[in-house]
């Protein structure tokens, strides 16, 4: 099949794909898309700072998105390019950025963030400009009502479902009586606080909750403030120091009793769960959002994400088995390109005059199903809320994969609305 | 900006994302053992040294004639390149590792010139973007004489490198490509002007990536300087003229930059400023207090190495010539894995520069990837590569000192020994420590 100015090789098809190649010459049916102006979205990516780890995995699922979603013709007859820029993964550079996506490139939407601090920096900016902002963060902050209505968040589910829905599983397979070990702050805080109301609703009770310093690279001497009647250990340790948790937790325990332990995946995005020194989480569980294995019941769809995407069975790079990807998160740049796709197809977005219809399309949109477009799963979004609600998956970790025991319901991470943005003004 | 973002963090449920840095391998290793190690053998050098009759001579072999006079072909082109990489940072991607204005420069001209320039001699030489252009502007203006900047000696240098650690360290986007493209277009413009009024071998004292890459390269066991030579790393530096107090500024400078670079990504440094090294805020969040830090390692560093020169009696000019050595081992360590990992983006981008699937340097498309750093096998390598030109920097500092200290009571050499040792065990633990940036 040739397009373009050269026929690429099927194993160089993918990478050049996610490298973005084909937006410059070549790939692009030229002839009947000479006449239209393409559509140019904004990307907000985390390319340098504390966020670039996701950020180079956000960039290739965004490049793997944009390729299919031109050669299935563009959005309304037109091709989609994508601008991506530098944040830094700070919030003063992220308003510059969707400053510059917007009046500079003349970007008909942005999408891409993913570090809270960054979003909710960035996020005015986008209000005061009347641009749409689509944010990867799976951060509360869109559906707490704190920013504004040109931000939406369709393509993740937020920190807050995740942890609530974990709640019934959990209480009904591993125990009652949780102790919880987190950061001591915002993100360890969302934990303490989503989970422990969640699991008294289901008759449970968290007996311990241990705040661990942000600074500590050691933690053996808060594991003994771990109740000896703890039936489930909840853990969501993040940053450098994991590797240590995990091994001083090991040897904590020793070869003796344990409670059942649970995990988040945020732990440990990108690092193979096979890996030295992670032994002691084999008969564990962890939240996924996405299941970084591919599991047996794989449809179609998964398995045209891993290949568009460029990665294995195991969530790894198919060129390079050691670098795992971000699996539960970088989904959400593919499906929010889909969405974009979406609303600006039901809305017939023709230019930057209708933004505003666009982000209306977008707030009537409500069930979502399982499809190429959102490879993850089916999702419901609440278009009062911006934010999207989708299934959860635990796994659990056998002979060094993580293999899925567990698919929540929609309903599980569902919370009362706490704002509505449908009756804001733009 | 911080106060109002860590404000809304606290106030707020689910005002923070379950993402951070990826765990480290590095911290589950024994570098504490790996940093005893080192201390006591940079210790136990000295020590043997100081008290040792005679030193190892340095020899040196010359063979071979000069080789053919290319620098004016060489930095034309390498000025025509510099000119073409500032119109890509203006006009290409603005992702920063597909550009290669940012890509050239921090990786190629920042890393791979002085690495390379430590075995081989000085590459800045053949492909700095002045030379060439000063040549011909001062011969097209008919100018031969000197504007009296030779009276300011390296001054110009360190108020050069002292702006351009800060662009690097502290200034908000220095990846920027388009930013990058400015700055260097604008740093260029005013050395240019400078170099033809003066003449150009100002640049030689002047500019501060001539005369850091010049320091750099004097480690090289292979120089050319008429005749090339081959002798023990650091028998250049045995030739040097002593340090000026520009000259002791400058290097106090490069050691305090290279220092502060890794100490301001520490959890150490992350909580005495305040910051939770688990979601740091930003560069826009602590300019201030990392241009103090910036400033306080300098003087630190500068007042440190001297009293502990003083302090034995020896004379600050010669010996501080031995801290180039620690410095080229230094800058190797402090960004072998930059090299890594920003590398394959240059590799990446060099090959396919339009991003339509071109192969010219003949490499096949490949996804950048950065797998090694989760494997403890190749974790171990880097470290121990690291461990290796730490070490070995700091051992050659120790003969080095020695050397050029001259005669000098045994006891004279002890607090340089022990600064030498300080400095062995903060670069090494700079290398392992968590880091939150």
């Amino acid at each position: 099949m040739t397009k373009g100015l050269f026929t690429p090789q099927p194993g160089r098809r993918a990478v050049l794909g996610g490298l973005g190649a084909g937006l410059i010459a070549g790939g692009l049916p030229r002839g009947a898309w000479a006449q239209s102006a393409p559509i140019k979205l904004g990307f907000q990516l985390h390319r340098t700072g504390i966020g670039a780890g996701y950020g180079r995995w956000y960039e290739r699922t965004a490049q793997a998105a944009l390729k299919v979603v031109n050669d299935m013709g563009g959005i309304n007859g037109r091709p989609v390019e994508i601008v991506f820029e530098d944040d830094g993964t700070d919030p003063k550079r992220g308003a510059e950025v969707v400053e510059k996506l917007a009046s500079q490139a003349g970007c008909d939407a942005i999408f891409g963030p993913l570090f809270s601090h960054v979003v909710i920096g960035s996020a005015p900016r986008a209000g005061e400009l009347k641009v749409p902002y689509l944010v990867c963060s799976e951060g509360y902050h869109v559906a707490s009502g704190m920013l504004n209505r040109w931000t939406l968040q369709p393509g993740i589910t937020d920190v807050r479902a995740q942890v609530t829905s974990m709640a019934p599983w959990v209480m009904a397979n591993l125990g009652k009586k949780v102790t919880m070990v987190f950061p001591d702050y915002a993100f360890g805080y969302d934990h303490r606080d989503f989970f422990t109301e969640a699991v008294k609703a289901q008759g449970g009770e968290v007996i311990a909750q241990i705040a661990i310093p942000p600074t500590e690279t050691s933690f053996t001497r808060y594991l003994p403030q771990i109740p000896a009647e703890t039936e489930v250990l909840y853990h969501v340790m993040v940053g450098p120091a994991v590797l240590t948790f995990v091994k001083e937790l090991g040897e904590f325990y020793g070869t003796g009793a344990r409670p059942q332990i649970f995990g988040f995946i945020d732990s440990l995005e990108a690092v193979d769960i096979a890996s030295p020194g992670l032994e002691f989480l084999e008969g564990t569980h962890f939240w996924e959002a996405h299941n970084r294995v591919k599991q047996a019941d794989a449809g179609a769809d998964e398995v045209f994400y891993r290949a568009a995407v460029g990665v294995d069975d195991n969530g790894a790079s198919i060129s390079d088995a050691a670098d795992v990807s971000t699996y539960s998160h970088m989904f959400s740049c593919w499906e929010t390109l889909f969405t974009i796709k979406a609303g600006m197809e039901a809305s017939g977005y023709a230019g930057p005059a209708d933004r505003q219809k666009f982000v209306e399309a977008i707030e009537a949109m409500t069930a979502m199903p399982a499809s190429q477009a959102n490879p993850q799963g089916a999702k419901m979004f609440n278009g009062k809320t911006h934010q999207v609600f989708g299934h959860q998956f635990i796994s659990k970790v056998e002979g060094g994969k993580l293999m899925r025991v567990h698919q929540t319901t929609m309903e599980d991470g569902m919370y009362p609305d706490a704002v509505d943005y449908s009756t804001m003004t733009f | 900006m911080k106060r109002v973002v860590a404000a809304i963090s606290m106030t707020v449920p689910g005002a923070a994302a379950a993402c951070a840095l990826p765990p480290s391998v590095i911290l589950t290793l024994p570098v504490g053992h790996y940093i005893v190690g080192a201390a006591t053998v940079v210790a136990v050098t000295g020590l043997t040294g100081a008290m040792a009759r005679r030193l190892p001579a340095a020899r040196v072999i010359e063979f071979g004639g000069g080789g053919p006079k290319i620098a004016g072909v060489t930095t034309y082109l390498a000025f025509a390149a510099f000119l073409a990489l500032v119109g890509v940072g203006w006009l290409g991607p603005r992702d920063p590792m597909h550009n290669l204005m940012t890509l050239v420069f921090w990786t190629g001209v920042w890393i791979a010139v002085p690495l390379a320039s430590m075995l081989v001699g000085n590459l800045w030489h053949l492909i700095n973007p002045w030379t060439a252009p000063v040549r011909i502007a001062r011969v097209l203006l008919g100018r031969s004489g000197a504007a009296g900047l030779a009276r300011y000696g390296m001054w110009p240098a360190v108020i050069g490198l002292a702006g351009f650690l800060w662009f690097q360290i502290v200034s908000l986007s220095p990846d920027d490509p388009a930013v990058l493209a400015t700055a260097a277009l604008t740093y260029w413009t005013v050395i240019f002007g400078l170099a033809v009024a003066e003449g150009e071998d100002w640049l030689d004292r002047g500019e501060f990536l001539t005369v850091l890459f010049a320091m750099l390269a004097r480690v090289s066991p292979l120089w050319c300087d008429g005749r090339w030579h081959l002798g023990w790393p650091g028998s250049q530096i045995l030739t040097m003229p002593a340090l000026s107090r520009a000259g002791v500024a400058f290097v106090t400078l490069a050691l305090a930059g290279l220092t502060f670079d890794g100490l301001s990504e520490t959890f150490w440094w992350l909580a005495v400023i305040g910051e939770n090294p688990l979601e740091f805020t930003g560069r826009s969040a602590v300019q201030g207090v990392n241009t103090a830090g910036l400033l306080a390692v300098w003087g630190l560093t500068a007042a440190g190495l001297l009293a502990m020169i003083r302090a034995g009696g020896l004379a600050s000019g010669p010996v501080m010539l031995s801290f180039l050595a620690i410095a080229a081992g230094y800058h190797a360590a402090h960004y072998l894995v930059m090299l890594l990992t920003a590398g394959q983006y240059t590799l990446a981008a060099l090959n396919d520069p339009l991003f339509r699937g071109d192969m010219l340097l003949g490499i096949e498309p490949f996804y950048v990837s950065f797998g090694f750093l989760a494997d403890r096998t190749v974790v171990q390598v880097i470290y121990g590569a690291q461990f290796a030109a730490i070490l070995g920097a700091h051992l050659l500092a120790v003969v080095l000192a020695l050397k050029l200290a001259g005669p000098a009571r045994p006891w004279a050499h002890l607090p340089l020994t022990g600064a030498m040792v300080g400095y062995t065990v903060l670069g090494l633990w700079l290398l392992s420590t968590a880091r939150g940036i």
